[in-house]
């Protein structure tokens, strides 16, 4: 008899450790089941379609969403970005950050940044380059790419163009290829990098036609014959249209870096400044492209205390709004003007943060309200 | 008896993995609990050499420029040199591009950055920072004698800033918290002081403190109040592990405050007016 009550307060034990342990597993099974619910649940709303108001519609800004990893913040981004009346909005798209290895891609981060920019009304124009670690040689920078790898690369331009097919219709190729750094230190060469335009334009163009395929971005600079950092950007021009460019680019993307020279002080090849882009367009018309429109996809002015290059902070304000009614007033040529450079994630402590609009926190800098005042008609 | 030596065993691996987590929380730290294992070679090299390498870009007055003779002179480099003299070696001033600075320190070609350089909590990985010595952020500035005293006198005053500055910034933000003042944009900062003391028509205004400091260096009868609306500390950068030549910097950098020395140094490059109107 006591045996038997012994054995059924064992059974009891047993069961009652059986109940726990499947409670226990059930529990751990539903915790699961809600964690990995919330990982794919959209954790920022796109937000109802936006359009953006505006005098001027050539009024654009480079963003600089690439390493900004919340994505509530390339919304508020790209909500500013509308707010201040700028439908244009240049953004890189790292090769090397999306194509991980060969034919396996994560579109994560580009997703969002396409998304959030196209419910905003604003025209994305997508900048690609950085090479992956494996399409180029070890030990060398994510800048290097051989012409052997052009392939790579133009397959690359043209996954990104069917994947954003009608929400992205500009990119642009590489940047600024006439500098060294832009190549990983290897010479720039205007034959190669029209190679780079040969490989990868057909390719775009055989799975998304329409899409506008920018080239150039060259970095305008006085570089003498020879130099080991880079190529003067009239001389690499005309160099690519020698080597047979103009069948392989839609639109000049152009770099327009005032320095400290105000917008309207003259072109010269001598000088950089913004009307430099006007030597560019000539080079453009004596070369019979006068037909192909161009987009200012990187300048602006930037008014770091120390900087030689800086202007007072009241100069560059009066200087990007004057800027700004060039493009639309004088430029037929010219379909955008986008500035350098809306946002950093981080501060970069160098001259770098006084080229943006709003700081790191989103605060808008004078800037920022000025050019907001101008496009809705309230200037100064 | 039998199990004697598993407890051993385990004791040893106990101890062992004490020593190796204190290692791992205590071997980068500045004061080492096991100072026989460490050893800081820049602060070695400076003592071997005699010579302690400061990079600076030498184009921001009045903290680094060149001299009529192409030297490099300026509050920092005078600061530099009266540190490496509390060491008893001599500072060598190496020009290097402001953007190339942590490079060069990385590099190993430079001991030390003192550039009016910020501080900055990414870089904390590389470098060791000390702890700073002057302050370039936004201030509020008043003449001398002005009963506004602090942020909140400001209410119903007039105030003038720099247009599309840092000081403009903050302005127009402290207008959408509810400070009630009347904001004036000027185009320079040379507008906005003659504006505060010529004109009367401001009766303070935002500024930088180094265009602050440069102005009382030249006799303008300017206060500066209240704690800085914007913090931008200038800080010396070493590498990671030179925790040596950092203690050494903050021992001498305490003994020339100290000595009065420092206040000097801002006398020398920012004028008398700095001290005697309490700005620190």
């Amino acid at each position: 008899m006591r045996r038997r009550r012994y054995d059924a307060g064992v059974n009891m034990l047993r069961d009652r450790r059986r109940l726990s342990l499947l409670l226990l597993v059930g529990l751990l099974l539903a915790l699961t089941g809600i964690w990995v619910w919330r990982l794919y649940l959209p954790k920022v709303v796109l937000g109802p379609q936006q359009t953006v108001q505006t005098i001027n519609p050539k009024v654009g800004i480079h963003t600089r969403l690439t390493d900004e990893v919340e994505e509530w913040k390339i919304k508020r981004t790209l909500e500013m970005v509308r707010e201040m009346g700028a439908p244009w909005s240049v953004e890189y798209f790292p090769w090397a950050y999306i194509e991980e290895a060969p034919g396996r891609y994560n579109w994560v981060h580009a997703d969002q940044v396409v998304a959030h920019a196209n419910r905003q009304g604003v025209t994305l124009i997508a900048r690609l380059g950085f090479v992956p670690a494996w399409a180029r040689p070890k030990d060398t920078t994510p800048l290097y790419l051989d012409e052997a790898r052009f392939a790579d690369f133009g397959r690359f331009a043209a996954k990104f163009a069917e994947r954003y097919r009608g929400k992205v219709s500009y990119v642009i190729l590489w940047n600024e290829p006439n500098l060294a750094l832009e190549w990983g230190y290897a010479a720039p060469d205007a034959a190669k990098y029209t190679a780079l335009l040969r490989a990868a334009y057909p390719l775009i163009k055989a799975v998304a036609p329409e899409v506008h395929v920018l080239a150039g971005a060259l970095a305008p600079t006085l570089a003498p014959p020879g130099s080991e950092f880079g190529v003067n950007d009239l001389v690499f021009l005309q160099a690519m249209y020698d080597a047979g460019a103009a069948a392989y680019f839609d639109i000049l993307a152009i770099h327009a870096y005032g320095w400290h020279f105000e917008p309207d002080s003259p072109p010269d090849p001598e000088v950089v400044n913004f009307r430099r882009s006007e030597l560019l367009r000539d080079i453009m018309v004596k070369n019979g492209d006068a037909a192909t429109p161009a987009i200012i996809t990187e300048g602006g002015w930037n008014d770091h205390p120390r900087w030689t290059r800086a202007v007072r902070p009241a100069q560059r304000i009066v200087y990007t709004l004057r800027a700004y009614d060039i493009a639309l007033q004088e430029w037929p040529w010219l379909d955008a003007l986008c500035l350098w450079v809306f946002r950093f994630p981080w501060d970069q402590n160098s001259y770098q943060d006084y080229f943006t609009f709003v700081r790191t926190d989103f605060e808008p800098k004078p800037i920022y309200t000025e050019v907001q005042r101008y496009t809705h008609e309230l200037a100064r | 008896m039998r199990y004697r030596w598993r407890w051993m065993a385990a004791g040893a691996a106990l101890v062992a993995s004490i020593a190796g987590i204190a290692w791992l929380l205590f071997a980068d730290q500045s004061v080492s609990l096991l100072p026989f294992l460490r050893r800081d070679a820049t602060w070695q090299a400076v003592q071997q050499r005699g010579v302690w390498r400061v990079g600076l870009d030498p184009s921001f007055p009045p903290f680094e420029l060149l001299d009529a003779t192409g030297a490099a002179v300026g509050y920092d480099v005078a600061l530099a040199q009266a540190l490496a003299e509390t060491w008893g070696v001599h500072a060598e001033i190496v020009a290097v591009g402001f953007d190339s600075l942590p490079d060069t320190l990385k590099a190993g070609r430079i001991d030390s950055i003192m550039s009016a350089y910020p501080y900055d909590e990414r870089l904390t990985q590389d470098f060791l920072f000390s702890t700073p010595y002057f302050d370039a952020g936004l201030r509020i500035a008043v003449p001398v004698g002005s009963t506004i005293r602090t942020l909140s006198d400001l209410t119903g005053q007039r105030v003038g800033v720099e247009w599309g500055s840092v000081g403009d910034m903050v302005g127009r933000r402290l207008q959408r918290e509810g400070v009630e003042m009347n904001v004036s944009p000027f185009e320079t900062p040379d507008e906005l002081i003659a504006a505060l003391l010529e004109d009367r028509s401001l009766d303070a205004i935002f500024i930088d403190n180094v265009s602050l400091r440069q102005a009382q260096a030249v006799g303008q009868p300017l206060a500066a109040i209240d704690a800085p609306l914007e913090s931008i500390p200038y800080v010396i950068v070493m590498p990671r592990r030179a925790t040596e030549l950092r203690n050494q910097v903050e021992t001498s950098l305490q003994l020339l405050r100290a000595r009065g020395d420092l206040a000097n140094l801002e006398n020398r490059w920012f004028g008398h007016q700095a001290n005697k109107e309490g700005a620190p």
